[in-house]
């Protein structure tokens, strides 16, 4: 492919990383004392806010009620500075709605929401600073957010968006691989079960390099939740230490 | 006191023989997963098996459930039915107010036909109730005030003083010495402090 090197001789990317390594995660539960649950997530230059309201009662239109498990309300918006041109319009716009649904459906595969009959929980994600990998890092941090407004989940959800390059996949894609002209499929994953909540890709593959490229994404998944995990003990372990248990 | 098990949504605690699945966990394939991120509490009541279940430092919302007693304040009568503000669950308070309805015919046990809800509750009187439906799509929690122990707890009188309960129907003002109707709730001795 004509253009920039996306994978070189040496095995390297373009930020040097390997075609397996995942970027650096940095991540905070409990941002927001006002919110039920917030977290806030960095994984490598994409900056991403959650968070969650609920459940709650129904707001809105009563008729989408559900009487028999809780509604799941998400939101993604990016901030109008999170890209390289300023954005004109944050969130209504397609891509935004699309992302919207992908995000209502893949925690809708999570959280326990028979618990919640005839109820609401709404899912705000923000991306302050988009870096590739929106859709994957924004599950992420939705799910510490999740888990911070103690709503009950089957599991965590990781997710991380792969490439494929000179047959090789790449793991967790940066803004400049994506536009690059990878074909990148976004996996989210229940690691425990490794169970497939959502996949997306919408960049033409051969179908032969499908199973590879899944492969590729659940392991990647799987580091994900590791450092996911690791945050979420840290987070309970000086909560525990504050209220002297 | 000993340090308690951390735990995250997901893991795995026991299997189904070993103890009895809590609140925070839920069963999968005969063996119990946490579904919370907490701490593990295993308590053993006699014989039976232990029961297993998480707990976080901060309560998750409580949503009211068939049955259970409900702290409520009336938003707004009308001949049929009085709408309620649901505030505390038993004695958890919501950090949301939840919508709740009190029909004509639930709020006594007796001569329910005969019932005049101006003459049972006004607006802003603080009201215990029971659950009895979570409703269907267009209607709110469905609430009853049917037993002695339920009914109007706080009122204030039309002077706007807080009234005094005389009788199961009627409370009195202290400041103006009148009389207004209310079903009044009979609290039990033990609730009321000294």
């Amino acid at each position: 492919m004509a253009g920039i090197e996306l994978l070189s001789d040496q095995g390297y990317r373009l930020d040097g990383r390997k075609a397996t390594e995942l970027r650096k995660v940095q991540a905070r539960l409990g941002v927001f004392a006002q919110a039920d649950g917030s977290a806030y997530l960095e994984q490598g230059n994409t900056k991403v806010l959650a968070v969650v309201y609920g459940p709650h009662e129904m707001r809105g239109s009563r008729s989408r009620t559900l009487h028999d498990r809780a509604v799941i309300n998400c939101q993604y918006s990016m901030a109008t500075f999170s890209t390289a041109e300023r954005k004109r319009r944050p969130h209504g716009d397609r891509k935004s709605t699309e992302m919207s649904l992908h995000l209502k459906q893949t925690f809708e595969a999570a959280v326990m929401t028979q618990l919640f009959p005839r109820s609401q929980i709404d899912i705000y994600v923000k991306i302050l600073q988009s870096d590739g990998g929106n859709y994957s890092v924004c599950v992420n941090a939705a799910t510490l957010a999740v888990i911070d407004a103690g709503i009950p989940m089957r599991d965590y959800v990781c997710a991380c968006t792969v490439g494929f390059v000179d047959e090789t996949p790449l793991a967790d894609l940066c803004y400049a691989e994506e536009s690059g002209g990878v074909s990148s499929l976004a996996l989210a994953l229940l690691p425990r079960g490794g169970q497939i909540a959502l996949v997306q890709m919408d960049a033409r593959l051969h179908q032969d390099h499908l199973e590879a490229l899944i492969e590729a994404a659940t392991t990647a998944c799987k580091g994900v939740s590791k450092v996911l995990d690791e945050v979420v003990r840290q987070h309970l372990q000086e909560a525990s230490v504050l209220t002297g248990e | 006191m000993s340090p308690m098990k951390l735990c995250v949504p997901g893991e795995s605690l026991c299997s189904e023989g070993d103890c009895n699945p809590g609140a925070g966990v839920y069963l999968r394939h005969g063996y119990i997963y946490s579904s919370l991120a907490g701490f593990v509490l295993k308590t053993t009541e006699g014989e039976k098996l232990p029961v297993i279940s998480v707990v976080r430092e901060t309560e998750a919302q409580l949503l009211p459930d068939v049955g259970a007693i409900v702290t409520c304040k009336v938003t707004s009568t009308n001949p049929r039915f009085a709408k309620v503000h649901i505030l505390y669950v038993g004695s958890t308070p919501l950090k949301d107010r939840f919508r709740g309805t009190i029909r004509k015919e639930d709020v006594r046990a007796t001569e329910k036909d005969k019932v005049e809800i101006y003459k049972s509750f006004r607006t802003g009187d603080i009201v215990l109730a029971k659950v009895i439906s979570l409703g269907d799509i267009q209607s709110n929690y469905l609430l009853t005030t049917a037993e002695n122990e339920l009914g109007v707890v706080v009122a204030h009188s039309e002077a706007g003083a807080q009234m005094i309960p005389i009788s199961w129907c009627e409370m009195q003002c202290p400041l103006t010495h009148a009389k207004e109707f209310r079903k009044v709730a009979r609290v039990q001795p033990e609730y009321l402090e000294a």
